[in-house]
């Protein structure tokens, strides 16, 4: 085993020198190289830097609170330029052990490498006193603030100016992805606002605070929620609590994200007769939702497919 | 920061402090009001709440029969300018009715080094194998493999350094080599007069992982340690008593050492789609042989050259854990020690097999209440017949939560 010993340290030295070197002649990479924590930041980072090698550690199918500290990811934020996520402590519980891992400086600090896409916007339901009795609570405020156009377009302003920090020699072509993008994004938001207000004053029952920005946008209401606190899963104590709300009130749906169970939300629609509105979390949430545009609209249509269905129930009865 | 100061003074002599627990309670639970979001003036702070009662002793373990604490860990660390970061762990443990307060985390480690590259240094645990470098309280049984228990004192931390390194490719990679004080893994001593090296212990480690698909994810790692104190002493005579002693002795010292240690380990994680909130498994095993510990001159002291004695131990084991519900989780797991007890002329074969199957209730990501049977069978220990222990455990995470390792 002697050998094996000597070796490694042999590496370890030649490895040492070999990266002094390297630091002293390191020239600007020609491709940035981007690690986004949720497929919407990769979404978003593709508008932005088309030309930039981006990888997403999670999908739309998968919690965001709950991601493991798994080697791959390690190895990609090894070689990020650029890390963004969405901050306000979505991520505490996986990407401090990523940095600590994965020993890149460039993205250690939001000075360089490191962009929370939260620290740019207003948050909803930021909290002065929290405490875990209250469940998974960020005090920073909810912070899947990507349903939210106007705060997209501020993080898409916020991010280009962070590209153009860590990438200026190509700074005029970010300043123009971003013109081209805004123009885009200002258009659709006028026709999702048309969409938002024949869904304003909907109620619905969702699971977790996923889409509290969605329903600000668009004038709905989340009477209840599947959770009896967030990040616990519905217990069937809760859910029989929800049912007699349910059947009390005019709700006209549940509504869950891509990567939620399904069977609370099941039980509690055959019970009370209503519609489960599967939403896409996040980019590749659905079939449809293959960019943020996309995304948007699949959301929207979802919604108001239930909406019409139930305005003609009501008109038949 | 200012509450640093609550900290008796012994404690931050990194050397292992019997003090009356009920004083450091008192003393550090002011501190927990702090348990916020951390910035750079406020350092993270967490407890661990770990409390047992166990059926029946088991060998080579540290938990006793009857009601008791497992490790009550209280934990504090925080970036502490753009390159270092610290931590500090305490753990409180019982043994004999008797407290001790230890340091089993003092260590700074580097950020912000170019290339890869970390360097740790204090007192930390060790990189080798999979479970060594995790924290117990993560664990889903209520105690370590017997290889553990057996070669590495349940877990192994010390103080010196390490050095790694993180490839910059799509594959993780990491190597690294440690350099430590060696204390806790010196063959056993009676004579007293025996010169152990000060510097003791030399590790070198390698990791590789990565995903397969969306839902699973793999980590292969094989370790080197070499323990310059780890032979056998030559005068070592009729060692049966004082190794019997050695097992209930110093808790974290290991009960089995030897010159080389080679460890090869693998995990596999699925999760349907990926997606770890509702169903996941872990799959891991570990494999563990601890050779050349007998001492030269009692190689020749053999007659007529008959020298059919094992110069080495190994151990395995693997483990199954699977995620049912976010409520709910049962692991299985089995595990073979093959050792070897020195008497006065020879060698005694021992063998130590045990199934264990656990089942945790979690009612939240912070609370664990967990129910253990186990079933050991063994061959050479002194107290063979205890069979079936059944351990009732709780874990519980006060404050900030620290990210758990794959």
């Amino acid at each position: 085993m002697l050998w094996l010993w000597g070796l490694t340290v042999r590496i370890n030295f030649k490895l040492l020198l070999s990266s002094i070197l390297l630091t002293l002649s390191h020239s600007a990479v020609a491709q940035l190289n981007i690690f986004a924590c949720e497929p919407e930041y990769a979404a978003l980072a593709k508008e932005l830097a088309p030309n930039a090698r981006i990888y997403s550690a999670t999908t739309a199918m998968q919690d965001p609170h709950q991601v493991q500290a798994r080697p791959s990811l390690i190895a990609k934020m090894r070689q990020a330029d650029l890390v963004i996520c969405a901050g306000a402590e979505l991520e505490i519980g996986w990407l401090p052990m990523l940095q600590m891992k994965a020993a890149n400086p460039k993205v250690r600090s939001t000075e360089q490498g490191l962009f929370f896409a939260a620290e740019h916007v207003d948050t909803l339901d930021q909290m002065s006193n929290v405490d875990r009795s209250m469940g998974d609570v960020h005090s920073q405020g909810n912070p899947h603030v990507h349903f939210s156009p106007k705060r997209i377009l501020a993080i898409a302003k916020a991010l280009t100016q962070k590209l153009i920090q860590l990438d200026a020699a190509q700074s005029n072509n970010y300043r123009q992805q971003l013109e081209d993008f805004s123009n885009r994004w200002q258009l659709a938001t006028e026709q999702w606002q048309d969409f938002a207000t024949q869904l304003q004053g909907m109620k619905v029952i969702a699971y977790h605070s996923s889409f509290r920005y969605l329903f600000d946008f668009s004038g709905i209401e989340q009477v209840a929620d599947l959770e009896p606190k967030p990040g616990l899963a519905p217990t069937s104590g809760h859910l029989s609590k929800l049912l007699k709300h349910a059947t009390q009130g005019n709700i006209n749906a549940i509504v869950i994200a891509s990567y939620q169970d399904p069977r609370g939300a099941k039980w509690l629609a055959d019970k009370a007769n209503l519609p489960v509105v599967v939403l896409p979390l996040s980019v590749g949430g659905n079939e449809q939702s293959s960019d943020l545009f996309s995304l948007y609209d699949s959301v929207l249509a979802l919604l108001q497919q239930v909406s019409n269905t139930q305005q003609q129930l009501s008109i038949n009865r | 920061m200012k509450n640093l100061q609550f900290f008796p003074a012994r404690l931050s002599t990194l050397l292992p402090a019997k003090v009356s627990a009920a004083l450091v309670l008192s003393s550090l639970f002011p501190m927990l009001s702090y348990g916020q979001t951390p910035t750079l003036s406020t350092p993270t702070i967490s407890v661990i709440l770990d409390g047992y009662y166990q059926s029946d002793d088991r060998l080579l373990t540290e938990r006793v029969k009857g009601f008791g604490l497992g490790e009550t860990e209280l934990a504090l660390s925080t970036s502490i300018d753009d390159m270092f970061y610290g931590k500090l762990t305490t753990v409180f443990e019982s043994h004999d009715g008797e407290s001790e307060v230890n340091i089993e985390e003092a260590f700074m480690q580097t950020m912000a080094l170019p290339n890869g590259f970390t360097v740790r240094a204090g007192r930390f645990l060790s990189d080798i194998g999979y479970l060594n470098n995790q924290h117990l309280h993560t664990d889903a049984f209520t105690s370590r493999p017997s290889a553990y228990r057996a070669f590495l004192g349940g877990h192994y931390f010390d103080d010196g350094l390490r050095v790694s390194y993180i490839a910059p490719t799509d594959l993780y990679w990491l190597i690294g080599t440690e350099v430590f004080t060696g204390n806790s893994l010196r063959s056993a001593d009676e004579s007293g007069e025996r010169e152990f090296d000060s510097t003791g212990v030399y590790t070198a480690f390698t990791k590789m992982g990565g995903d397969i698909g969306i839902e699973s994810s793999w980590q292969l790692g094989v370790s080197y340690l070499r323990n310059e104190n780890g032979q056998l002493s030559p005068q070592e005579h009729d060692s049966e008593e004082e190794h019997v002693e050695d097992e209930h002795g110093d808790a974290h010292s290991a009960s089995y050492t030897g010159k080389n240690t080679f460890i090869t380990d693998f995990v596999f994680k699925w999760a349907p789609n990926g997606n770890y909130k509702y169903q996941h498994l872990t799959l891991s095993a570990e494999y563990f042989r601890v050779s050349d510990f007998i001492a030269a001159d009692l190689h020749d002291e053999k007659p007529n050259g008959e020298n059919n004695d094992k110069d080495y131990h190994q151990a395995w084991y693997v483990s199954g854990v699977y995620q049912f519900s976010p409520n709910w989780s049962a692991g299985l797991r089995y595990g073979k020690l093959a050792s070897q007890l020195p008497h006065e002329d020879y060698f005694e074969q021992q063998t130590l097999k045990e199934t264990e199957l656990s089942v945790a209730w979690h009612n939240s990501h912070f609370s664990t209440v967990r129910l253990e049977f186990s079933h050991q069978s063994n061959v050479g220990f002194e107290n063979a017949q205890n069979d079936n222990v059944i351990t009732v455990q709780y874990v519980m995470a006060l404050g900030a939560h620290s990210a758990h390792q794959f």
